[in-house]
């Protein structure tokens, strides 16, 4: 017996002439990461409504992936019966015995008849359907304005049957806006900032700035495994790790102690767009709110974006740090991030770095360092990891 | 595996054949020792063996010596006992213990036990009288360590305890030492130095993990119960093998006391010079200085001011030298509690690696840690 389930998808629909290409990038990442998994499956529209078919084998996993594809509003296992009344009936009964189990104190029944050739209208088969339950399920009563549970019933070519899904990622598949280059370092923000870009179609490969040995080889663990987590999301993740010890050690050396996070900061951009093109990403991702630190400030901005000519999204710019926590907590990063390991920054970082850098002038003191050839060799002993999409979640 | 392993407090490398000996014996005498048969009686006689002869080296009768988990298990054992000292008690320990009797005194003071941390003075030794000061008409348990674990400071225990007993004046007074880093390298005789108790730990010596003594001037009264064993000190079925493995390992570290002794004063004295000429490390404390008596020579601490000490420790296992930050066990954290008891400067003491030797230690072991650590402080200092 196969596991069907019932795949909403939200912004796609809101798509005109190219909806179909959305809808296409959203079917082969679904595809890909069942099949990389070994799971025979089936991902097909009718009627506007997308219908996966995994072997029962496969529902762990197929749920797991249906949680995590950006493009996917929501997903609800469904079942599929043949179009008679009684065996719907039979159906519906044994789906809200189940959720009253699972707690539920009220329902209501939602009908569409497609197939208006069924001898029930959809308001027929919601009172049938109702009434059935009722006397069916005790302790279970009617609530149309605020049920707890709601069945859904379809007629079409069969007769479907679903009760409330499970949200998904929502936003866009993954690739259909290009993919970018996110900068991740330990912290927080950088892995948010990942996950709303996937949410917004954008696929990404990961590139963190180690300092080892001054950084341990546990906060490069703790780097994979939030790239880990957000392969989750992206269905597999590029790593690249670009060692700037040399460089920061010339900074220290050379800079003012006040620019070094500044010009830190600058030259990621410069090496990040280096690689980003090397890659061919559209563009440049970080962690970045506008204020959060002493580099987060909009003078500063402008001074290490104007470093590169790809855009720099940084999706966390406007919010709240509480609301990056909770987002954070929600796709499994905040504890892996949490970690006691210092990144590159921390070790290097001044007790007072400006704060609202004077364009002219740092443009020209930065490159006054001369710091091409140090930034071309780190820049060209990038190491790559290519991390699989993880099936079940990082222990 | 290959590279110059100079991180013998943290663990000794162990004795090849006593730990194939060892196995053997699990296997050929398997029983239990407490089993009222063949086999049970052959274990007895193997697990009294090694009370008979750890006794040997500890200069005690085999009666005071009970067999433990570790080091740790043996100092809570008796921190422990202090709970069943009635209502108004205190314990006093330095402020430079072990985690196994610091962490174990704070959890005891979550349960009603009144802890007086003694401090140490700048040199890492404690002032017997300092510590007698904090003993009060409430005081039940004393515990300072024999031979602090990042420093090398040794105790004057012989003073501590007469100084603490004659301030109990006569009341029932618990004087314990974790002993750990003393026993088997330094002379250690808990009967003669006047306590009533002393943890040991055999790993230390290259014994077998998870095998350690508990000496016991007379019994106490225990929390932890069980079925009985160590005449009701320490629960739990016998490690015979391990405790044969361990009073091997003791015998054999008593027997070559002297020599290893000197041999060590050597090594102190090789590493403290060639590190004297590397210019800005420093021996902690400073005035630190080749065969001072207040050190055990076992255990060298060297700050390298402006390079982090988890970063040293990283660049010297990159070139395949291995030594410590700190104590091991307290590699991932932050504190340096011991380094700030005695008021040492953090930009010494959070740049501290600790060297320490054991019976493989060579001259050119210090050689390749010093020429190591001179090129990689000259290239990654801050």
């Amino acid at each position: 017996m196969d596991a069907l389930y019932l795949v909403k998808i939200g912004e796609i629909t809101l798509k005109d002439g190219n909806r179909q290409e959305f809808v296409d990038t959203l079917k082969r990442d679904v595809k890909r990461r069942l099949s990389s998994a070994g799971i025979k499956n089936s991902f097909g529209s009718r009627d506007a409504r997308y219908y996966l078919t995994v072997p029962e084998s496969g529902r762990a996993a197929a749920e797991h992936i249906l949680s995590r594809v950006p493009g996917i509003n929501g997903w609800a296992r469904a079942e599929k019966v043949a179009k008679d009344i009684d065996a719907i009936a039979a159906t519906a009964v044994e789906l809200m015995r189940e959720r009253a189990a699972a707690g539920a104190r009220s329902f209501k029944v939602e009908a569409r008849r497609t197939d208006k050739g069924f001898p029930l209208d959809s308001y027929g088969i919601a009172r049938e359907l109702g009434d059935r339950i009722l006397a069916a399920v005790p302790g279970l009563p009617v609530n149309v304005r605020d049920p707890a549970t709601t069945l859904y019933v379809e007629i079409r070519e069969a007769a479907y049957l679903y009760t409330d899904g499970e949200p998904g990622v929502r936003g866009l598949p993954v690739g259909s806006t290009g993919a970018g280059l996110l900068l991740l370092s330990g912290g927080i923000d950088s892995p948010v900032a990942g996950y709303r870009m996937l949410g917004r179609g954008l696929a990404l490969e990961s590139l963190h700035f180690s300092a080892y040995p001054y950084t341990s080889r546990e906060a490069w663990e703790k780097v994979r495994s939030l790239a880990e987590v957000l392969a989750g999301y992206a269905g597999g993740m590029v790593l690249h790790t670009m060692s700037f010890t040399e460089f920061q050690l010339r900074l220290k050396k050379d800079a003012p102690a006040d620019r070094t996070t500044l010009y830190l900061r600058a030259a990621m951009m410069i090496a990040a767009a280096a690689l980003a093109r090397k890659r061919c990403l559209n563009s440049i991702v970080t962690g970045e709110s506008l204020g959060q630190v002493a580099s987060q400030t909009a003078e500063n901005m402008r001074f290490t974006g104007s470093y590169t000519d790809l855009p720099i999204l940084r999706p966390l710019v406007g919010t709240d740090k509480e609301d990056t926590i909770r987002t954070a907590r929600a796709i499994g990063s905040y504890e892996i991030s949490i970690q006691p390991y210092e990144d590159c920054c921390v070790l290097f970082s001044p007790r007072h770095p400006v704060l609202r850098a004077c364009f002219e002038r740092e443009r020209a003191d930065f490159e006054a360092l001369g710091l091409g050839d140090e930034l071309r060799a780190a820049v060209a002993a990038t190491e790559t990891v290519e991390l699989p999409c993880p099936l079940t979640p990082p222990a | 595996m290959n590279g110059t392993y100079l991180d013998w407090a943290a663990t000794a490398k162990p004795w090849q054949d006593l730990s194939a000996e060892s196995a053997a014996l699990a296997v050929r005498s398997f029983g239990n020792p407490s089993s009222a048969h063949g086999p049970g009686r052959e274990a007895r006689e193997s697990l009294e063996a090694s009370r008979a002869r750890l006794g040997l080296s500890l200069a005690c009768p085999a009666s005071a010596i009970v067999f433990t988990s570790g080091g740790s298990e043996a100092d809570s054992i008796v921190m422990l006992s202090a709970l069943l000292r009635g209502a108004d008690r205190s314990a006093v320990v330095s402020a430079i213990e072990h985690s196994a009797v610091f962490e174990q005194a704070a959890a005891m003071e979550r349960l009603g036990v009144r802890v007086l941390r003694v401090a140490p003075r700048p040199d890492g030794t404690l002032d017997p009288r300092a510590v007698a000061d904090a003993v009060r008409p409430d005081t039940v348990l004393v515990s300072v360590m024999a031979v602090n674990n990042e420093t090398g400071a040794i105790q004057d225990l012989a003073g501590i305890a007469a100084l603490c007993r004659e301030a109990s004046r006569g009341r029932a007074l618990l004087i314990h030492s974790d002993a750990v880093q003393a026993f088997g390298k330094i002379p250690f005789k808990p009967v003669a130095l006047g306590l009533d108790a002393a943890s040991m730990s055999a790993h230390k010596l290259g014994g077998p993990r998870g095998v350690g003594a508990l000496w016991l001037r007379a019994p106490i009264q225990v929390l932890a119960r069980g079925g009985g064993q160590e005449n009701g000190l320490r629960p739990g079925t016998h490690n015979v093998a391990g405790a044969w493995a361990f009073s091997m390992a003791a015998a054999r570290a008593s027997d070559s006391m002297t020599e290893a002794l000197s041999r060590a004063r050597a090594l102190e004295a090789r590493l403290l010079q060639g590190a004297a000429s590397i210019p800005g490390c420093l021996p902690l404390p400073q005035a630190r200085a080749a065969g001072d008596g207040r050190y055990s020579p076992y255990i060298v601490p060297l700050a390298f001011p402006g390079l982090g000490a988890e970063t040293m420790v990283r660049l010297l296992d990159d070139a395949g030298v291995f030594v410590s930050a700190g104590a091991a066990c307290s590699a991932h954290s932050k504190e340096r509690r011991v380094y700030d008891a005695m008021g040492t400067p953090r930009e010494l003491s959070f740049s501290a690696v600790r060297v320490s030797f054991g019976r493989e230690s060579s001259p050119g072991d210090v050689d390749r840690f010093l020429e190591a650590a001179a090129s990689l402080y000259a290239r990654y200092k801050t």
